[in-house]
C-alpha cells in the first residue's frame, strides 16, 4: 500500500432506538455511504437512544451519523440537532427507517422536511435491494413485511460560526421593448459639448442683495435670508418730511430714482410740480456757471 | 422658387414660432413687424399651423422657439418637430432655403434653449442656409430675451440687406425721427347698441348663456385662442374648498372639490384640468371706465386683411380641421357683450403687456411728458428699465394706464394688444372610481412680492381660493391629457412626487386602492417631500391610511411610502436621498417591470431624482454607470419612465 497519502481515520456514529442492533446492519449502512476506508473504522453505536437529548460526542467530529429507526418518532427534532452538531462540515448522514408500507411515503417527506430544517443538504432517498435477510426481520422481533428506506443527506461544507462574505448577485434589469423609432434621428446627437455648457451672464451685479433681482420662492441658496436682512426702503424716511431731490417722485414709480422711498406707491394727486403738458425749458447758455 | 426668373419678385420672409406662454408669439410679430417696416413683406405664423413638408418650398424663414419643461419643444410644436426628425429627409431637402432661430430660454434651466439648440442644427443637417447664428434669449438677462433679440434682430437685417438690396428698399435702418404710428390695427370693431337678437337669452338657462357668451366671445379675435378652447367640456361647481397646509407658515396650499353640472364628465387618473378664471368684478369696472367704453353695447370683431386671414387660414385647411374657417366667420357675426367680451377674453388685472403696447401707448399719450418716457420704454436704450418696471413687477394692463393717464387708446388697439385670457392647468388629484361625477384639485395658492414691495396673488388660484362653495359660481373648465399616463393595475409603480408633485398620485392611490376589490393589484413605492412636517404635509392621514397594513403603500404589500422633511433639521433632505435609503427595494421593483413617474415643482427636482436613479441602478445592479444612463433613456423611450414638472 502506498503511505505517501495519508489515511485519515473515519469515523462513524451509529445510532438506533433499537434495543439491540447487529453490526451487519451498521456494516451495510456504511456501505451504502460508499465511503474510501470506511470498513476500516469503530464505529461507535448507541442504542435505546429515543430518551437522549444530546449525544456525548464532540462537535464537528464524525464523518458519518447512521440513524437507525423503529419509531416514526425517532429521530426527534432535538436529535436532529445534535446530528447536524456532531457532523464535520461535509459529513453525511444516512437514515434508515423499519416502518410499515402504507404510512411509508408519509414519514419519507416529514424526514426530509426535518433534515432540511435541520440544515442539511443534498437529502435524496436510496433505494436498496430489497431482499432482506429473514434472519434480520426476525432479530428485529417483526413478523411484517417491511420497507425499507434509507435517505442520506450531507451536512453544508461550513462549521458553525464561521462566515464568509456574501458576493451579490447582480440583479438582472429587465431587457426593455420599446419602437427604436428607427425612422426618427436620434434628437440628443443634435447637441454637441458646447451646448450643454451654462450660458455666462453679463456682470450686472447680479447677485448684488437689495438691487431690483429677487430671490426666487424656493431660494435654496441663502439669498432670501440675505435680503430679509438688508433695511427695507423707506422704513426709516418719514415720508411726510421728505425733500425730494429730483421732484420726480410724485409722477409714478417709472420716474423714481433707484432708492425713492415712495416706490410701490400710487403717483400723488396733483403731482407738483409739473402740470400736464407744460414745458420744462432749461438755461439757454450752458457755458454760464449757475453757481 | 422663381430666383432666376427675369422678373424677379419681392422677397419676403416667413417667421414661424413655437410658444408656449406667449412670449414667443410676441416676439415673432415683432420681428414681422420690423420687417415690414423695412419695407420687406412678412408673414408671422405658428409651427402649430404650418405644415411642415412646405418648408423646402420657402425661400426666407426665422424661427421663433421656446424651450419648455426638461428642454421640450411646447405642444405646440411638437407636429412640426416630430416631421423634421424623419431619417428618410434628405440632406438636400431644405438646399436653397435661407433661415435664422432665435430661442427663447431661462438659464436657470440645465438644458437652457435645447430646442433652438437642436433645431438649427437639424436645419442645416437638411441643407438650409443659416443667415445668421442662432439667437439665444434668455429670462435671466437684465431685460429677458430681448437684451439679446434687440443686438440679434438689427444685425439680421443687415445681413439680409447685403445679400439682396431688395429685401429693404430704403436700407436696413429705420428713420427714428418718424414718430407716426406707421402700423395699423389688425382687427375692426363694429359696435351695436342693442342687439334685437339677444331675446333669446331670456328662454335659456343661466348655464346656456353663458356656455354661448363664452363660445362666441373666445372665437371672436382671430387666432388668440385654440379652436378647441372655445366651448368648455364642461362647466364645474366648487363643492369644497380647504387649506391643506398650517395657516401663516409660509406655503399656502388648498384642496377643492368641484362637481360637474349638465354633462357627466370623463377622464383619467393623471390627467389635466384647465380653468378659465374668474376676474374681478371691480377690475372690469374700472378697466371699462378707464377706457371709456360703454359696457352695455355690443361688438363684433372681424379682421381688417380678410383677405391675409383668409389666406393664413388656407394654410390651416391643408390639415382636416374644417370647422375652424366656418366656426371662426360664423361665430364673428353674432355680436357680445362688450362687458362679457373683456371679461372673458381680456386679462386686464394680472398678465403684463409685451413692449408693443408701450410703443402704440405712446402715440396715444397726449401729454407729452408721457409720450416721451414711453417711447423710451420702447426703445433699445430704455428696455431694461422697461423690464424693470413692467415684467419684473407683472404690471397688469389696468395699474399701467391707471399710471399713464393721458393716453387714449382705441379699443381695437385694446382689443389687440391687451394679454388674451388664459385657461390655467392643474393635475388633477382624485379618480372618477372613487368620486364619480367630480373632480379634485391640490392648488398652490401663487403670492409673491414684487421688488418694490407690492404683494401680488396668481389670478387662478387666488379666484379659486375665494370661491365659496355656498356662492355656486360656475367655472369653465377642459379636460387633456398630461404627461403621465395611467397605470394598469398590475404594473408596479415607484412614484416621485414632493410638494403639489403628490397630486396626480393621490389620485393613482385612491384608485389602485378600489382596484384590489376586484383586480390583481401592483405594489407601489411614494417618494413625498415637503418642508416641515407641521407646516405642508399635504394629505398627511391619506398616504398614512393606505401606508398601514395590506395598504396599497405597505411594506407588506410590496410597496412603501417614504417622506423628506427638507427643512425639519441641519441640513436639507429631499426625496433623492430618500431614494438611496430604499436603492434595494427600487432596484428589485425596477427588475419587475415597475414604471416610474416623476412629478412636481421644480427647476433641479426632475434632474436630480434622474441622477439618483442612475446611481441606484449602477451600485444595486453592479453596472458601469454609463450603462446605467443608457438603461435609464431606454426605459423612457420604452414609455416606462414619465416626468410631469411645472415651474
Amino acid at each position: 500500500m502506498d503511505t505517501s497519502v495519508k489515511q485519515e481515520k473515519v469515523s462513524i456514529l451509529a445510532i438506533t432506538d433499537h434495543v439491540v442492533m447487529p453490526l451487519s446492519a451498521v456494516l451495510n449502512a456504511i456501505r451504502v455511504v460508499k465511503k474510501e476506508g470506511a470498513e476500516q473504522t469503530d464505529p461507535v453505536i448507541i442504542t435505546q437512544a429515543s430518551s437522549l437529548s444530546s449525544l456525548p460526542v464532540e462537535p464537528s467530529s464524525t464523518d458519518i451519523v447512521l440513524s437507525f429507526s423503529r419509531s416514526p418518532e425517532f429521530p426527534g427534532d432535538q436529535l436532529f440537532k445534535e446530528y447536524s452538531r456532531v457532523l464535520k462540515p461535509g459529513g453525511e448522514i444516512v437514515l434508515q427507517q423499519t416502518l410499515q408500507s402504507a404510512t411509508g411515503e408519509l414519514t419519507t417527506s416529514s424526514i426530509e422536511r426535518k433534515l432540511l430544517v435541520a440544515g442539511f443538504v443534498d437529502i435524496h432517498e436510496v433505494k436498496i435491494a430489497t431482499t432482506v435477510s429473514s434472519e434480520v426481520v426476525q432479530s428485529f422481533g417483526l413478523n411484517l413485511i417491511l420497507l425499507i428506506e434509507k435517505i442520506m443527506a450531507k451536512r453544508p461544507s461550513w462549521k458553525v460560526g464561521s462566515s464568509f462574505s456574501i458576493k451579490k448577485a447582480p440583479k438582472v434589469l429587465p431587457t426593455l421593448q420599446f419602437d427604436d423609432d428607427s425612422d426618427l434621428i436620434d434628437e440628443d446627437s443634435l447637441l454637441s459639448e458646447e451646448d450643454f455648457k451654462k450660458p455666462k451672464l453679463p456682470p450686472v451685479g447680479d447677485c448684488e442683495v437689495g438691487s431690483t433681482r429677487k430671490a426666487c420662492k424656493n431660494c435654496s441658496c441663502g439669498r432670501a435670508e440675505a435680503e430679509e436682512k438688508v433695511p427695507k426702503l423707506g422704513s426709516t424716511v418719514d415720508l411726510n418730511n421728505f425733500k425730494s431731490a429730483c421732484n420726480s417722485c410724485g409722477l409714478g414709480d417709472a420716474f423714481r430714482c433707484g432708492t425713492c422711498p415712495f416706490k410701490g406707491l400710487p403717483p400723488f394727486e396733483g403731482r407738483p410740480p409739473f402740470k400736464v403738458g407744460e414745458k420744462v425749458t432749461l438755461g439757454g447758455d450752458f457755458l454760464a456757471d449757475d453757481i | 422658387t422663381n430666383s432666376s426668373v427675369s422678373m424677379e419678385a419681392k422677397p419676403k420672409l416667413l417667421v414661424l414660432y413655437a410658444s408656449q406662454t406667449g412670449n414667443s408669439v410676441d416676439a415673432a410679430e415683432r420681428l414681422c413687424r420690423e420687417a415690414e417696416r423695412r419695407g420687406c413683406p412678412a408673414t408671422v405664423m405658428s409651427t402649430h399651423d404650418y405644415e411642415a413638408r412646405c418648408l423646402a418650398s420657402e425661400e426666407n424663414v426665422i424661427f421663433v422657439v421656446s424651450t419648455t419643461g426638461q428642454g421640450e419643444p411646447p405642444d405646440s410644436m411638437k407636429a412640426f418637430w416630430l416631421y423634421l426628425r424623419r431619417r428618410h429627409l434628405s440632406h438636400q431637402w431644405l438646399r436653397g432655403v435661407q433661415y435664422a432661430v432665435f430661442g427663447l430660454g431661462d438659464s436657470r434651466y440645465p438644458q437652457f434653449n435645447f430646442v433652438a439648440k437642436k433645431l438649427d442644427k437639424r436645419l442645416s443637417d437638411l441643407g438650409a442656409e443659416p443667415i445668421a447664428e442662432r439667437g439665444l434669449g434668455n429670462e435671466q438677462h437684465s431685460s429677458g430675451y430681448e437684451s439679446v433679440l434687440d443686438p440679434w434682430m438689427f444685425s439680421l437685417w443687415n445681413t439680409l440687406y447685403q445679400k439682396n438690396l431688395k429685401f429693404f428698399p430704403n436700407g436696413p435702418l429705420l428713420s427714428i425721427s418718424d414718430k407716426k404710428l406707421i402700423d395699423q390695427p389688425k382687427i375692426e370693431i363694429t359696435f351695436y347698441d342693442a342687439v334685437g337678437g339677444h331675446s333669446e337669452y331670456s328662454n335659456t338657462t343661466d348655464l346656456k348663456c353663458f356656455e354661448m357668451e363664452i363660445n362666441r366671445a373666445r372665437s371672436m379675435p382671430p387666432g388668440k385662442f385654440s379652436h378647441y378652447k372655445n366651448s368648455p367640456d364642461c362647466f364645474l361647481q366648487m363643492i369644497v374648498n380647504c387649506p391643506l397646509t398650517r395657516a401663516g407658515c409660509g406655503k399656502d396650499v388648498c384642496h377643492f372639490e368641484f362637481e360637474a353640472l349638465s354633462s357627466s364628465i370623463k377622464y383619467e387618473v393623471g390627467d389635466v384640468l384647465e380653468i378659465l378664471p374668474g376676474q374681478s368684478p371691480a377690475a372690469i369696472d374700472r378697466f371699462i371706465k378707464r377706457c371709456c367704453l360703454n359696457p352695455e353695447s355690443y361688438i363684433t370683431v372681424t379682421p381688417c386683411n380678410m383677405e391675409e386671414y383668409l389666406l393664413l387660414f388656407l394654410w390651416v385647411q391643408v390639415q382636416p380641421r374644417e370647422a375652424q374657417i366656418g366656426s371662426c366667420v360664423n361665430s364673428s357675426m353674432v355680436a357680445v357683450k362688450l362687458k362679457a367680451f373683456v371679461e372673458l377674453t381680456m386679462d386686464v388685472a394680472s398678465a403684463s403687456p409685451s413692449r408693443y403696447f408701450f410703443e402704440v401707448m405712446s402715440f396715444f399719450a397726449s401729454s407729452e411728458k408721457e409720450k416721451e418716457e414711453l417711447q423710451r420704454f420702447a426703445s433699445p436704450e430704455g428696455r431694461d428699465d422697461l423690464f424693470k418696471f413692467n415684467q419684473r413687477e407683472r404690471r397688469t394692463v389696468l395699474e399701467i394706464l391707471e399710471h399713464y393717464t393721458s393716453v387714449q387708446m382705441p379699443f381695437e388697439w385694446l382689443v389687440q394688444l391687451v394679454p388674451p385670457l388664459k385657461t390655467r392647468a392643474y393635475s388633477i388629484s382624485s379618480s372618477l372610481l372613487a368620486f364619480p361625477n367630480q373632480v379634485h384639485l391640490t392648488v398652490s395658492i401663487a403670492s409673491w412680492t414684487t421688488p418694490s414691495k407690492t404683494q401680488r396673488t396668481g389670478l387662478c388660484s387666488g379666484w379659486l381660493a375665494g370661491l365659496d362653495p355656498r356662492e355656486r359660481v360656475l367655472i369653465p373648465a377642459w379636460f387633456r391629457k398630461g404627461s403621465l399616463p395611467p397605470p394598469q393595475p398590475s404594473l408596479p409603480l415607484i412614484l416621485i412626487g414632493p410638494g403639489t408633485g403628490c397630486a396626480s398620485f393621490h389620485g393613482y392611490v385612491e384608485e389602485r386602492a378600489l382596484q384590489r376589490s376586484y383586480s390583481l393589484t401592483a405594489p407601489v413605492l411614494f417618494f413625498f417631500g415637503c418642508q416641515n412636517e407641521e407646516n405642508d404635509y399635504l394629505y398627511r392621514d391619506f398616504w398614512f391610511s393606505h401606508s398601514q397594513k395590506d395598504g396599497v403603500l405597505s411594506e407588506e404589500m410590496g410597496g412603501g411610502f417614504y417622506v423628506a422633511f427638507s427643512r425639519d433639521q441641519q441640513q436639507k433632505v429631499y426625496v433623492q436621498h430618500k431614494m438611496q435609503e430604499q436603492s434595494t427595494k427600487i432596484l428589485d421593483l425596477l427588475s419587475k417591470g415597475a414604471a416610474v413617474y416623476v412629478a412636481g415643482s421644480s427647476k433641479n427636482m426632475p434632474s436630480d431624482v434622474l441622477s439618483a436613479f442612475e446611481e441606484i441602478v449602477c451600485n444595486e445592479a453592479g453596472i458601469p454607470m454609463e450603462d446605467a444612463v443608457k438603461w435609464l433613456r431606454e426605459l423612457g423611450k420604452a414609455g416606462k419612465y414619465h416626468v410631469e414638472a411645472w415651474s
